[in-house]
């Protein structure tokens, strides 16, 4: 088999001399074939408009009539998130999962054998794709905060600052929640990796970003509900977005980040090592 | 010979013996595939499995409020400012009520606080002057118009709108035994029969008279006392009632804080929200808080427990996807098609296989779930009479468990369809997530209003079917989508789920004949 592959592959040939050059070739297939694939750009494109929109709808509600209103602007800005992190997460099933699906995953594990520089490879470009379509989402919510919270009563006077990222703990919740998407994508690409049908890993990454949530919120007493939100990966990572009462909190903004990189990095092992072990 | 069998199987494929085939044929494609199974296990496993954990952490509940118990054991708000002398034997009592306004008591914030539909003012008679004894009334409300309720789950209405000095209304309650008769009239001539009440064992002697309360209300998301105002004249007694002054007391103050055990206050006594009445030239004005009614807790905990069966039905969705969008893409679904021409068939026996296993498999889970967690959150402190006993052999526990595999099994036959309509998975599985979780988090974090009508219209409203709490028209409480409360009854939210799958499969009929495969 390997023979077959060295005689009809350059790029492996090549690649067995040099490991660098091996991970930029595949880097450079990943990148052409999520960006020649139609769903890429309009699931990028759904995914920033969706939190822009969501975001904007929430913070046009909004509204704060006193000093004592307790909210955290920039969270509240930044709502459109929940709903936007969907696109990323399927963009990034699709990556591996429509591979299985088509069959297509052999002819990449035959012209990039090593496993670890595929799903790197695909890592990279996914984490590129979405991380661009991030900024813009997460730049367009913040505006769409400091434009209308203004005039729903967020002044100054009620103690109120207009957003802006120039400000220390929205920068930290912008920066977080461009991480977040990236990580939430990684999370499922480890997820497709390991379970292979997309149906599968879209349903696994769903249930942890919104039924879970659904189903903790009812019942459960705080002491459990802090519990289950400070372990499981998406409730914990959101934390990053909170300004305001940091102490009260389930978990603390980076800690919470980083329970969802543990998160992502176990996925991704895990997808790795079950590459390695079976068959494509 | 072998020529006439063949000919008779031939014809068989196109006639009733074709369409079981077809059904076997979807039934030996599905336990076939190790994942599906596999799939089908996990999905008992989560459907059970997380309703445990749920109860698990929310197995403690310490602080009930202080509600009186009414007749046949249910939990009872026994509230209201009872103007009463003592009727032995039969008796008439019939009065006119010319008005009926309500207002938040000055204290509670600023501002008029708008008239609460159930706030009553009326007639009753009752067993003495106990919260939770046994009574029958008959009252004029400014949202539900007349009514007549008894022993406090029982409600029948009457005259419809509200009271005004310019539009009366007559109100009369006839005791015969231990069978009460309620009457309205808009006139005073003309009377009509609101309902007939039998209430079991009333003593020859009880306490009857005018009544007014007023339940409390939501403002600015916290419960508030409100207090009714009403005025009555033309109040007429026949039979045995006492001679004398009439007497007056809180009934159930110490519900409303004023630290008295269940009987009936004086207003001096009664301490935080006293009632009045004042009367003359047979006029009497009274004014009462409280509400008589059955009692619902807010947080419906069994029902919060059972959402955990949506980790389940996420699972059975991913499994009907998947039942259909693998055979397009591997190109299977051209060999089926091949082998069954008459392509509805098909969508048909997979509806059939799927629904089939997924309502086994919903009533499996369901039943584990139920038969685990019932007896946890009762030693947990999740006690009657404010949450009832519901087991596998109550109604509500077979409602519940029932209708979740309804629930589930739809569910399934619905994603099937969706996945025949877009041929892809990841598509089919973003619907379902949106369509039947995404409208359990907006309706908690939008206002009422918008929450109930999602709750109304999306599958969502199928969850309805989970509610643990006995929930009656004539309560009060609030219905809060974040407490676990769904506006539809329970099977008619299943019945809207149902139109969705309904729909959903007619189109995917519809698109499978048209398209190429």
């Amino acid at each position: 088999m390997s023979q077959v592959t060295d005689a009809v592959h350059p790029v492996t040939r090549m690649a067995a001399s040099n490991g660098s050059s091996e991970m930029l070739a595949a880097l450079r297939a990943e990148w052409i074939k999520l960006r020649t694939v139609a769903s890429t750009g309009w699931l990028l494109l759904a995914g920033a408009v969706v939190t822009i929109t969501v975001s904007s709808a929430v913070v046009a509600v909004e509204k704060c009539s006193s000093a004592s209103c307790a909210v955290d602007t920039t969270k509240v800005s930044l709502s459109g998130v929940q709903v936007g992190q969907a696109a990323v997460a399927i963009l990034a099933v699709i990556v591996i999962g429509g591979e299985y699906g088509t069959g297509m995953i052999r002819t990449t594990l035959v012209a990039v054998p090593r496993r670890w520089v595929m799903l790197g490879a695909k890592a990279a470009a996914v984490s590129l794709v979405t991380a661009a379509a991030g900024i813009i989402a997460v730049l367009g919510s913040l505006l769409a905060g400091r434009i209308f919270l203004p005039g729903n009563g967020f002044t100054a006077a009620h103690g109120f600052q207009p957003l802006s990222v120039t400000d220390g703990p929205t920068l930290r919740a912008a920066i977080g929640s461009v991480l977040y998407l990236v990580l939430v994508a990684l999370f499922s690409l480890g997820v497709a990796a390991a379970v292979r049908e997309t149906a599968v890993a879209v349903a696994i990454a769903g249930g942890l970003m919104y039924v879970l949530p659904a189903v903790v919120s009812l019942v459960l007493d705080s002491a459990w509900q802090h519990r289950v939100l400070r372990v499981a990966p998406m409730s914990a990572g959101q934390a990053i977005q909170s300004t305001t009462n940091l102490g009260k909190l389930p978990i603390g903004p980076w800690p919470g980040i980083g329970v969802l990189a543990a998160w992502t990095a176990a996925a991704l092992l895990i997808g790795w090592l079950l590459l390695r072990l079976r068959d494509a | 010979m072998i020529g006439e069998m063949t000919q008779v199987r031939g014809r068989g494929t196109t006639g009733r013996d074709g369409f079981v085939q077809v059904l076997r044929s979807e039934w030996t494609k599905f336990w076939t595939v190790r994942g599906w199974t596999a799939g089908l296990i996990l999905a008992v496993a989560l459907t059970a499995g997380v309703p445990l954990a749920l109860a698990n952490g929310a197995a403690s509940n310490g602080n009930l409020p202080a509600v009186a118990t009414g007749p046949g054991g249910v939990a009872v708000n026994d509230n209201f400012y009872f103007v009463h002398r003592s009727l032995a034997g039969n008796g008439v009592l019939t009065v006119r009520v010319t008005a009926l306004t309500d207002g938040a008591f000055p204290d509670q914030g600023a501002g008029p606080i708008a008239a609460q539909p159930w706030a009553k003012a009326g007639i009753i008679l009752k067993d003495g002057t106990q919260a939770g004894s046994s009574y029958a009334a008959v009252m004029a409300t400014p949202g539900h118009g007349v009514r007549m309720q008894y022993d406090f789950t029982h409600d029948t209405a009457g005259l419809p709108g509200a009271v005004s000095s310019s539009s009366p209304r007559w109100l009369r309650l006839v005791r015969s035994g231990d069978t009460v008769t309620g009457y309205d009239s808009a006139d005073g001539s003309h009377w009509a029969t609101i309902g007939r009440a039998t209430l079991a064992g009333l003593p020859s002697t009880v306490q009857a008279g005018l009544f007014v309360a007023s339940p409390q209300a939501l403002r600015n998301g916290s419960e508030t006392f409100t207090q009714a105002s009403a005025r009555f004249n033309g109040v007429s007694l026949q039979g045995g009632w006492s001679s004398g002054a009439w007497s007056q007391c809180e009934v159930g103050a110490s519900y409303l804080g004023a630290g008295v055990a269940g009987g009936c206050a004086q207003p001096s006594s009664a301490g935080l929200r006293p009632g009045s009445v004042t009367e003359s030239g047979g006029t009497f004005a009274v004014t009462g808080t409280g509400d008589v009614s059955p009692y619902v807790p807010a947080v419906d905990v069994l029902g919060g427990v059972f959402k955990g069966t949506l980790a389940g039905l996420v699972a059975l969705i991913a499994l009907g996807a998947v039942f259909v969008s693998s055979e397009y893409r591997r190109g299977m679904i051209r060999m089926t098609f091949a082998g069954t021409p008459r392509r509805g068939r098909v969508v048909l026996a997979k509806t059939i296989v799927i629904g089939g296993v997924a309502f086994v498999a919903g009533l499996a889970g369901a039943a584990i779930a139920l038969a685990i967690t019932g007896p946890k959150l009762r030693a947990g402190g999740w006690t009657p009479p404010m949450y009832p006993l519901v087991s596998l052999g109550t109604g509500t526990g077979l409602r519940i468990v029932a209708g979740t595999a309804v629930v589930l099994a739809l569910a399934a036959i619905f994603a099937l369809a969706v996945a025949v309509i877009l041929r892809r998975s990841v598509g089919v599985i973003t619907v379902g997530i949106a369509l039947f979780v995404g409208p359990l988090l907006v309706a908690a974090a939008v206002g009422q209003r918008a929450g109930a009508f999602l709750l109304r219209v999306t599958p969502a409203a199928a969850f309805a079917v989970q509610q643990g709490l006995q929930r009656y028209p004539q309560s009060s409480a609030a219905c809060l989508a974040s407490h676990g409360c769904y506006p539809l009854a329970p099977w008619n939210g299943v019945a809207v789920l149902a139109i969705w799958a309904a729909v959903a499969l007619a189109a995917s009929w519809y698109l499978v004949r048209r398209r190429d495969a």
